[in-house]
């Protein structure tokens, strides 16, 4: 079962690697936009479904990044590349001075809270303008380069669930789930809950900053509803509720199935999938709150690295 | 303060609104020794361990450990020095496996504490649930899981709230055993119990609290004939 697993994985990985040599300008934006969404997915992950913190703000370090970038790149000339870096930079600094004050907040209230920080985040954006442009938004060089960025947005898909796996699988990272399990028993146990919330917090903001610039410059445009929208927040919780937030692959699992799943409703219905997203939330959230490998696991007794 | 005490708590008062559950409470505990604390319900014994262990802040009084002052240090800086503690709802990490649940809470070389984790489940004859999760455990079993878990990080102090409660005939004297064995090794141990067999079988030292305040003090067999004691048990 495991080596199957494995193997599955290499040839997934090699697969996507060679993909961009044989595929259409369509595939190849198709598939960067799936691992952006699986890197999305996945950092949420890392804060809510590993520690219980639900981030209902969590565009706000994607938009943090994508502005972070764009202004090195538009106005500095800076190579979009170290700029989604600083990006990710950015939206750490950020989830540092946030951090503090809100994850004292428990439950709903740190959910609020973070909504809170996108609104304050898409103000701020739109009242600087000399910085931001303001309404008027950011316009990024014209010439396409979707194929670096399909393998920078791999990279990034990458990195956070190799995070996630080095998490679930050592004892350093079942801390952040004690804090979830139950905070105040990790605490009497001598785990320094603060401090691991921080940690997972920092880290699952990283990876939406740098998403942010790289999803920024194969847009080619942001204004701030473009970056700061609750939606992405949504899509972003949902595909991982939908996997199965807490394990490794639920959120790459959920993001590959919704996001396919969106594209082949949304090129045929335009309305519809709205609706049927909204309903996938409703049904997930009552007959599998565990997602489907939640489940998978719980019946099957899967270790946690599948 | 008085020397070769492991545990002294002076004066400790702590209110909530117009309550208060702890009033100028002092208890002084001499290493290797296993102490009682017992009182009707809301008689401040859970609230007085939070004092302890720093998850309530206490309005006034001191708390030191081996010397030291440890109110105003947060929760897991008072676990980190030394003493543990289980509560009396269990509190154990349900989505965790049980050997998970228990290297969790260690900070050294991790070999050594998994060693150290199958050596207790197999103590508390949990070893062949060990990858199962704390959630699918029975009562019973998440108790010993609890008791087990503090036992982890090696505290020095132990402090029990209501550990026989819910636990079978069988499994409790299996764990009294375990708790005295503790007791030999050094460890110093508090416990709060509603089941006087137990108190009075396993403590040297009974300490009783009505409505927050210190009632009496002593051995055992002085604690049960203690007017105020009965007082407070069964009224006037």
């Amino acid at each position: 079962m495991k080596r199957g697993f494995v193997a599955a994985l290499v040839v997934a990985f090699v697969g996507l690697a060679l993909y961009p040599t044989v595929a259409t300008g369509y595939g190849i934006r198709f598939m960067l936009q799936l691992f952006m969404w699986v890197a999305l997915a996945q950092s949420w992950n890392l804060i809510s479904g590993l520690t219980g913190y639900v981030s209902f703000g969590h565009v706000a370090f994607f938009g943090t990044g994508a502005y972070a970038a764009g202004i090195l790149v538009t106005t500095h000339g800076w190579h979009w590349g170290p700029a989604s870096l600083v990006g990710g930079v950015a939206a750490v600094t950020l989830a540092l001075i946030i951090g503090y004050p809100c994850l004292r907040l428990k439950g709903p209230y740190f959910a609020i809270s973070m909504l809170g920080l996108n609104e304050v985040m898409r103000v701020l954006v739109s009242y600087f303008e000399g910085l931001t442009g303001g309404g008027s938004g950011l316009s990024f060089p014209a010439q396409p380069v979707s194929v670096q960025i399909y393998y920078a947005m791999a990279l990034s898909a990458l990195a956070v669930t190799g995070a996630a796996y080095f998490i679930i699988t050592s004892r350093f990272g079942l801390r952040f789930m004690t804090i979830r399990e139950d905070e105040v028993a990790a605490e009497a146990m001598g785990i320094d809950t603060a401090r691991y919330k921080l940690y997972a917090f920092l880290l699952s903001a990283f990876v939406p900053g740098v998403v942010g610039g790289l999803s920024a410059r194969d847009t080619g445009y942001i204004e701030p509803i473009s970056v700061f929208p609750l939606i992405i927040t949504i899509t972003m919780i949902v595909m991982a509720l939908f996997g199965g937030k807490g394990t490794i692959w639920g959120p790459v699992l959920g993001a590959a199935t919704l996001f396919v799943f969106q594209e082949l409703v949304w090129a045929r219905f335009i309305y519809l999938h709205q609706f049927l997203f909204g309903a996938i939330i409703v049904v997930v959230v009552l007959l599998m709150p565990r997602g489907i490998l939640g489940i998978l696991q719980q019946r099957y007794h899967l270790p946690r690295t599948i | 303060m008085q020397a070769g005490l492991i545990l002294e708590v002076s004066d400790v008062t702590k209110r909530f609104g117009g309550v208060t559950a702890v009033n100028r409470c002092s208890l002084s505990l001499t290493p290797g020794k296993i102490y009682g604390l017992i009182g009707p319900n809301g008689s401040g014994k859970t609230t007085l361990f939070n004092c302890i262990t720093g998850l309530e802040r206490r309005d006034q009084g001191e708390v030191r450990f081996k010397g030291e002052r440890i109110d105003g240090l947060k929760p897991y800086q008072v676990a980190r020095r030394g003493i543990g503690r289980t509560f009396q709802i269990i509190r154990i990490f349900p989505e965790l496996t049980a050997l998970e649940n228990l290297l969790v809470v260690t900070q050294g070389p991790f070999e050594a504490a998994r060693r150290r984790a199958e050596e207790l489940l197999r103590f508390v004859t949990l070893d062949r649930l060990r990858n199962e999760y704390a959630g699918n455990l029975s009562y019973g079993q998440q108790k010993l899981l609890e008791f087990v878990r503090v036992l982890m990080t090696d505290p020095e102090l132990i402090l029990l709230d209501e550990p026989a409660a819910g636990v079978n005939p069988t499994l409790l004297n299996e764990l009294l055993a375990a708790i005295t064995q503790l007791r030999d090794q050094g460890k110093t141990i508090l416990i709060v119990e509603h089941d006087m067999k137990v108190v009075m079988g396993l403590c040297e030292t009974v300490f009783v609290l009505d409505y927050g305040e210190k009632i009496a003090e002593g051995p055992p067999g002085v604690i049960q004939t203690d007017e105020r004691v009965i007082e407070a048990y069964f009224g006037r």
